[in-house]
C-alpha cells in the first residue's frame, strides 16, 4: 500500500515536472571539459560555472552539469578526457579547448554519438561544434581607438603580448597593429611576451625598457598590466599609461593611481563568466531552441567612470566578471 | 695574463660568463650604448630568481643520473602563496609568514624524497606527481587571491645599493656559502662523490640515502626561499609565478658546466649562466626578433655555448 503511494506521487511529481518550462533538459547531463585552471582567469572562469549551474542541477533544470580540468595543458590529455566524457553518456559538453583543431577528431567522435558540443574562450573549429568566441582582434583595436582620442600628439609604444604561439595572442596583437597603422601618430617601439601573467610581463619589460625611448603608453593583452607598472617604476621612468586587463590587482592599482594622482586609462578584458554563457546555450540546444552555430560575445571594457563600481563588484584577486542568466543567454544568441 | 686565460678556459664556468658579456656587448652595441648600467641591474635583479632555484636543482642534479626536482615552480608558489597569506601585509607577522614557507617547502622535500624512497618512484616521475598535488594544495589555500607583501619584504626584495639589488647580495652570499658547503664539508662531498659512484660512496661509508634526502629538502628548500622573494619582488603571490622555472632552473644547472650525469657541481656557473638567460632574452627583444625567431635564436645559442663548454673539458 505504502508502495503504491510512493509510486503514484513520484508519478504526480514527474508529471508536474514535465509540465514545467525546462521539461526537456531535467535529465540531461552536460560536462565542462576545460583545460587549464593556474591563473586568475580561469579560477573566476570555473568559480563562475559553479555559481551558476549548482543552483541550475538544484533546480532540476539539468541534471548534471560536472567541470573537468586537465592537469597539464595538453592536447592529448584533453582529448582523453573528451573521450571519457563520451563514455560516461553526458548529453553535451562545453569545451574550452587547448588548440583549435587538434581536438576536431575527438569533437567529431562526440557530435556523431549525438553529443552537443559548445565551445567558448578556446573554440575548436570542427564544423559540428557550436562556438561561442570573442572578437580578440577588435579587442587589441580599441585600445588605439582609445589612445587616439586620449593623446593627439601620439608617441612611442610597448606592446606586451601574450603566450607567443597562442591563437588568441596573434589575434590580438594583429588587432594592436591594425590601430598602430590607422593613426600614423603611434609607433610601436617595442615588443615583448609577457604570457599574460604579471611576473613574466615584469621581467620582460624591464629587460628591454633600458633600451627603449621614451614611451607614452603600453597597449596590453590582460594580465600583464600590473606587471608592467612594477617595471616602469622599479627602472625610475614616468608611469606611461597602461591598458588594463580588468585583473583585480590592476584595477587596484589604477584606482590607487587615480586617488592620488588622477591617473587615466581604460581596461579592457572577456568575462570569465562567458562559461556561464556557454552553459545556458548548450542547456538551450539540448531544448531544441534554435541556435546559430557560431557567435561572438561583447568583451567587458571598464572606464574611468566606471571604474569604482567594477572594482567594488571584483573579487580579491579575482577578475572583473559578468554571469549570465538563462535571460541573459537567450538576449545573446538572439542579438547574433 | 695567457697564464690566466688558460687556467680559466679549463673551467667548465667560463662559457657562460662569456656568453652573458657576448650578449650584453651585443645589446648595447645596437643601443648605441644607452642603458648599458640599466640592464645590467635588471639582469642581477631576475637572474637572483634563477640563481636560488639553480643552486637547489644543481645539488640534486649532482646526486647521479635521474635525480632531478620537477616540483620546484609548484613549491615556488606554494611558498609565495603561504607567506603573503599568513603574513597578510601585517610587518609583525614577517618572520610568522617566512617560517610558515618555508615549513611547507620543507614538507614538499620530506614528500618528494618518501615517493623516491618508499615508493621506489623514479625521481623524475615522483617529483612531477608530488607537483601537481603541491600546486592544488597552493590553489585551495590561495584561492587566488594576491595578496601584497609586507613593506619589509617588500623593500628587501627590491631594493637597490648604487645599481645593485640586495637581493642579489643576499644570493651572493647564499652562493659563497653553498660553495663551501660542496668543497669543504662532509654533506657536500658525499653529494659529489655519491654523483660519481652511489656504490663507491656506500662502501666508503656515505649514507647515501640521508644525503638523497637532505638534497632534495634543500632543494626544496631554496624553492621556498625564491617564492617568498618573488612574491615580495612582484607584489604578491601569483598562481603562475613558478611556471617559468621548470625549464630555467635546469637550463642554468646544464649552461653552467654543471654535469648532467651528477658527481661535478659548478657554483659560479650557475651565475653566468642566469645572467646569460636573461640577457639573451633581453637581447632579442632588443633587436625586434619575432617570438619565432627568438625561440630559435636561444635554442641555438645554449646548444653552442654547452658544446663549447662540454667540448673542452672532453679535451681535458
Amino acid at each position: 500500500m505504502l508502495k503504491k503511494a510512493l509510486v503514484c506521487s513520484v508519478a504526480i511529481a514527474a508529471a508536474l515536472a514535465a509540465g514545467s518550462a525546462f521539461a526537456d533538459t531535467k535529465d540531461k547531463k552536460i560536462a565542462l571539459s576545460n583545460n587549464y585552471a593556474g591563473n586568475s582567469w580561469r579560477q573566476s572562469m570555473l568559480k563562475s560555472w559553479d555559481k551558476v549551474t549548482k543552483p541550475a542541477v538544484e533546480a532540476g533544470i539539468v541534471a548534471a552539469a560536472d567541470p573537468f580540468t586537465t592537469s597539464e595543458n595538453q592536447v592529448t590529455e584533453q582529448a582523453a578526457q573528451i573521450q571519457n566524457l563520451i563514455l560516461q553518456g553526458y548529453d553535451a559538453i562545453v569545451i574550452n579547448a587547448a588548440s583549435p583543431d587538434a581536438l576536431n577528431g575527438v569533437v567529431k567522435q562526440a557530435c556523431d554519438a549525438g553529443i552537443v558540443v559548445v565551445s567558448f574562450d578556446g573554440i575548436v573549429t570542427e564544423p559540428c561544434a557550436y562556438r561561442i568566441a570573442v572578437d580578440f582582434a577588435k579587442m587589441g583595436e580599441v585600445q588605439l581607438d582609445y589612445l587616439n582620442d586620449k593623446m593627439k600628439d601620439g608617441g612611442n609604444l610597448l606592446e606586451i603580448r601574450g603566450l607567443a604561439g597562442v591563437f588568441v595572442d596573434d589575434e590580438i596583437s594583429k588587432g594592436i597593429h591594425r590601430g598602430a597603422d590607422k593613426y600614423k601618430q603611434f609607433k610601436i617601439a617595442g615588443s615583448v611576451h609577457g604570457d599574460w601573467a604579471q611576473e613574466v610581463a615584469q621581467k620582460a619589460v624591464a629587460g628591454i625598457l633600458p633600451s627603449l625611448p621614451e614611451i607614452k603608453a603600453v597597449v596590453t593583452q590582460g594580465g600583464d598590466g600590473y606587471g608592467a607598472a612594477q617595471a616602469f617604476k622599479a627602472a625610475g621612468r614616468p608611469t606611461p599609461l597602461i591598458i588594463m586587463g580588468n585583473r583585480q590587482d590592476e584595477l587596484q592599482w589604477w584606482k590607487e593611481q587615480k586617488d592620488a594622482n588622477g591617473y587615466e586609462t581604460m581596461s579592457v578584458s572577456i568575462a570569465p563568466g562567458v562559461s556561464t554563457l556557454a552553459f545556458w546555450v548548450a542547456q538551450m540546444i539540448l531544448d531544441g531552441k534554435k541556435v546559430p552555430q557560431d557567435m561572438t560575445v561583447p568583451f567587458l571594457q571598464i572606464d574611468q567612470a566606471n571604474l569604482e563600481a567594477n572594482l567594488a563588484t571584483t573579487e580579491k584577486g579575482g577578475v572583473a566578471n559578468v554571469e549570465y542568466t538563462a535571460e541573459d543567454a537567450a538576449k545573446v544568441v538572439a542579438g547574433n | 695574463m695567457t697564464n690566466i686565460w688558460n687556467r680559466l678556459r679549463h673551467e667548465p664556468w667560463i662559457w657562460s660568463f662569456l656568453a652573458a658579456i657576448g650578449v650584453w656587448l651585443a645589446t648595447i652595441a645596437y643601443t648605441g650604448g644607452q642603458g648599458a648600467g640599466e640592464i645590467l641591474t635588471a639582469a642581477l635583479s631576475f637572474a637572483t630568481f634563477s640563481i636560488i632555484v639553480g643552486l637547489g636543482q644543481m645539488m640534486v642534479i649532482t646526486t647521479g643520473p635521474g635525480n632531478v626536482d620537477l616540483s620546484i615552480p609548484a613549491t615556488i608558489t606554494l611558498a609565495g602563496v603561504v607567506a603573503m597569506k599568513v603574513m597578510d601585509t601585517d610587518s609583525a607577522r614577517l618572520l610568522l609568514g617566512i617560517g610558515a614557507a618555508l615549513g611547507a617547502s620543507f614538507l614538499v622535500g620530506v614528500f618528494n624524497y618518501g615517493l623516491i624512497r618508499l615508493l621506489r618512484i623514479p625521481p623524475i616521475i615522483a617529483t612531477l606527481s608530488s607537483s601537481f598535488l603541491v600546486l592544488s594544495t597552493a590553489i585551495s589555500y590561495g584561492r587566488g587571491i594576491r595578496i601584497k607583501p609586507p613593506l619589509p619584504l617588500d623593500s628587501f626584495a627590491t631594493m637597490r645599493i648604487l645599481g645593485i639589488p640586495l637581493a642579489a647580495v643576499f644570493v651572493l652570499v647564499l652562493s659563497i656559502v653553498l660553495a663551501i658547503v660542496i668543497k669543504r664539508t662532509l654533506y657536500g662531498r658525499a653529494v659529489v662523490a655519491i654523483g660519481q659512484n652511489p656504490r663507491a660512496a656506500w662502501l666508503a661509508g656515505i649514507n647515501v640515502n640521508r644525503t638523497r634526502f637532505m638534497t632534495y629538502v634543500l632543494s626544496a628548500l631554496l624553492a621556498g626561499v625564491c617564492g617568498i622573494l618573488l612574491s615580495g619582488f612582484s607584489g604578491g603571490a601569483a598562481l603562475n609565478m613558478g611556471e617559468e622555472f621548470l625549464l630555467a632552473s635546469i637550463a642554468v644547472v646544464v649552461i653552467g658546466g654543471t654535469s648532467v650525469a651528477g658527481g661535478r657541481a659548478s657554483v659560479p656557473g650557475i651565475w653566468g649562466a642566469a645572467l646569460f638567460m636573461y640577457l639573451l632574452v633581453t637581447m632579442l627583444n632588443t633587436f625586434g626578433a619575432s617570438a619565432g625567431v627568438r625561440l630559435i635564436m636561444t635554442g641555438v645559442i645554449i646548444i653552442t655555448v654547452i658544446v663549447l663548454a662540454g667540448g673542452e673539458t672532453q679535451s681535458k
